[in-house]
């Protein structure tokens, strides 16, 4: 409020055009795959900065033609939900184990845990396939899900772990006098409590769900429809020379993190400065 | 009580047990099992493990392409975590400070951060594209022709135009953890500063500077981390080459092991890379401690 009454200075307006220039010029890639992906591949290739001249959807209509990006998506989807809803059922359980039962072991635990966020991906990726094959779950859509929520428990538990120390113990113990299991307890009281750092989490494993490659594209059946994103990568090699439909389809794999980034922001933000708090 | 208190404590086991589990099925015992798998000729498919000793390390430090991997990614991971940290430090104190539309500037720097490291890829491949991409089209458009590029075959520019796209989507990401950190700095001493005539490079030297420098190290150490383990990107963009120009490590990791049939081998450069990632993580735990007990 204070700073509404200030007067306008120069050095407020250069600021300001300084940092919407550098906005503008950040977001270019992103609108130019938007204007792309409404032009005709001629016209992308006559003039890349041109804007498209008309509402031009049939790379799109092509899009879906000649693909099986419609199953693509339904995979995507299914695959990010179910994942999300089991690490929103294992996590934070684990996590407040860990926090309001404090031990030797349980602090083990933790560091274990976190051990977990140091080892790359790319190390474990070929004996975890081969593991994988011997529970069955090699080749289906319980495969990247098993593996997305084994690999959220890490960032998972230092989330909420450092959320709930600012929970105070005392809403639960009143809850256990009253007659509720620690089971109860958990998802009547602290849950509903946790419910930002809930948000955080979601949104940040979702992202990287919805993005991830290289699991669904090694893991799931080949000629059948996998991800949004191996599918995207199956085109720039197959279909080199139709940057249009590979432009529709990055509007649609972008698209639904943008609506939910704009709807929830403040997830966002606390997720990754909490992250960082304690990485 | 203590009866309770007891059977409170099964209970928190059970609650661990789920996610401790899954974790060590699926993270901790593949890991272990390629700290074997390193020292066999295993080729990633077959049954066939044979034991081969340290033949793989030992081929590691021997060969050129390790070296060269190496060297790559160190290029690419340094490159990056330096400007990154820049570009999100100079976003943060504008975002900071700019008058008007603070959130609209902070979701647009941020919004490269949603975007999956394929479609990043795809989209700066084709602005890069020598004929009908966008950065030749605008050199041409102002006059400037002769310094048109193949931007990604340029075998002297192809680390440094795929860490552009890195810098590009991953800056958003630490200039949120920077805003954090310079909303934390108190205005009071700022101004204290200001009235006694601190000039504002002072201010920010010795004021800001200091109190932000957390953010700096865990930022940095973020970033390296990260640049490690950079593969979508190039997966898209140069699949490790021209040549071996952009090979990595993880890049090398994943070709010799699933291309090459040779994942024993690929196995040991992950355990180096491990190794990395290790160390700089101990670095950046003392560098945070010494700091705490300094403050």
């Amino acid at each position: 409020m204070e700073r509404a009454k200030k007067k306008v200075k120069a050095r407020d307006v250069v600021l300001f055009a300084l940092t919407a220039f550098l906005g503008l010029l950040f977001i270019y890639p992103v609108f130019f795959a938007l204007i792309s992906a409404f032009k005709s591949n001629g016209d992308i290739l006559k003039n890349p900065v041109a804007l498209p001249t008309s509402l031009y959807v049939q790379n799109f209509k092509d899009l879906f033609a000649q693909s099986e990006f419609a199953g693509a998506i339904v995979n995507t989807v299914f695959m990010t939900v179910v994942s999300e809803a089991f690490i929103i059922l294992i996590v934070p359980l684990a996590a407040y184990g860990i926090e309001r039962r404090k031990s030797r072991v349980t602090s083990f635990i933790y560091t274990f845990f976190l051990a977990g966020m140091m080892i790359p991906f790319h190390l474990y990726m070929f004996p975890l396939f081969r593991e994988m094959k011997l529970f069955h779950i090699f080749g289906n859509m319980a495969g990247p899900i098993v593996c997305a929520v084994s690999g959220a428990v890490s960032f998972g538990c230092l989330l909420y772990c450092s959320f709930l120390k600012g929970i105070p113990i005392e809403i639960e113990e009143a809850a256990m006098i009253d007659g509720c299991t620690p089971f109860q307890t958990f998802w009547k009281v602290t849950f509903p409590l946790l419910g930002p750092c809930t948000g955080s989490m979601i949104i940040l494993n979702g992202l990287s769900i919805w993005n991830d490659y290289l699991m669904p594209y090694l893991v799931l059946p080949s000629g059948k429809p996998k991800t949004i994103t191996v599918e995207i990568a199956a085109f720039v090699g197959q279909y080199s020379a139709r940057w249009d439909i590979v432009f529709a389809g990055t509007i649609i794999s972008i698209v639904p993190a943008l609506v939910i980034f704009c709807a929830f922001q403040k997830y966002f933000v606390k997720g990754v400065t909490a992250g960082a708090a304690k990485g | 009580m203590g009866n309770r208190a007891k059977k409170f404590d099964k209970t928190a086991f059970c609650f661990i047990a789920p996610a401790f589990i899954l974790f060590t099925l699926f993270v901790i015992v593949p890991t272990v099992a390629s700290v074997y798998y390193s020292f066999t000729s295993w080729d990633g498919i077959s049954d066939n493990v044979k034991f081969i000793g340290l033949a793989n390390y030992r081929e590691i430090f021997t060969s050129a392409r390790f070296g060269n991997a190496l060297k790559n990614t160190a290029i690419l991971t340094v490159f990056i975590s330096t400007f990154e940290n820049l570009v999100a430090l100079i976003f943060a104190l504008m975002v900071d400070n700019v008058r008007w539309g603070k959130n609209f500037f902070r979701s647009a720097f941020y919004i490269p951060v949603l975007i999956s490291g394929i479609v990043a890829g795809f989209i700066w491949k084709i602005m890069y594209n020598y004929n009908f991409g966008t950065f030749n089209a605008l050199l041409q458009g102002v006059g400037l022709g002769d310094f048109k590029q193949d931007w990604l075959g340029n075998t002297a520019l192809t680390l440094i135009m795929i860490g552009l796209v890195l810098i590009w989507k991953g800056a958003g990401y630490y200039m949120i953890i920077y805003l954090a950190s310079l909303q934390s700095v108190p205005v009071e001493l700022i101004e204290a500063a200001e009235i006694d005539g601190a000039t504002a490079w002072q201010r920010f030297k010795s004021i800001t500077v200091p109190l932000i420098s957390g953010a700096f190290t865990i930022n940095f150490t973020l970033s390296l981390i990260k640049g490690l383990k950079i593969f979508d990107e190039i997966n898209v963009m140069t699949d490790g080459g021209p040549g071996f120009t952009s090979e990595t490590l993880v890049y090398l990791l994943y070709k010799v092991g699933f291309n090459e049939g040779r994942q024993g081998f690929g196995t040991a450069v992950g355990i180096m890379l491990l190794f990395i990632i290790i160390i700089l993580n101990t670095i950046q735990q003392k560098f945070l401690r010494s700091r705490e007990v300094q403050m």
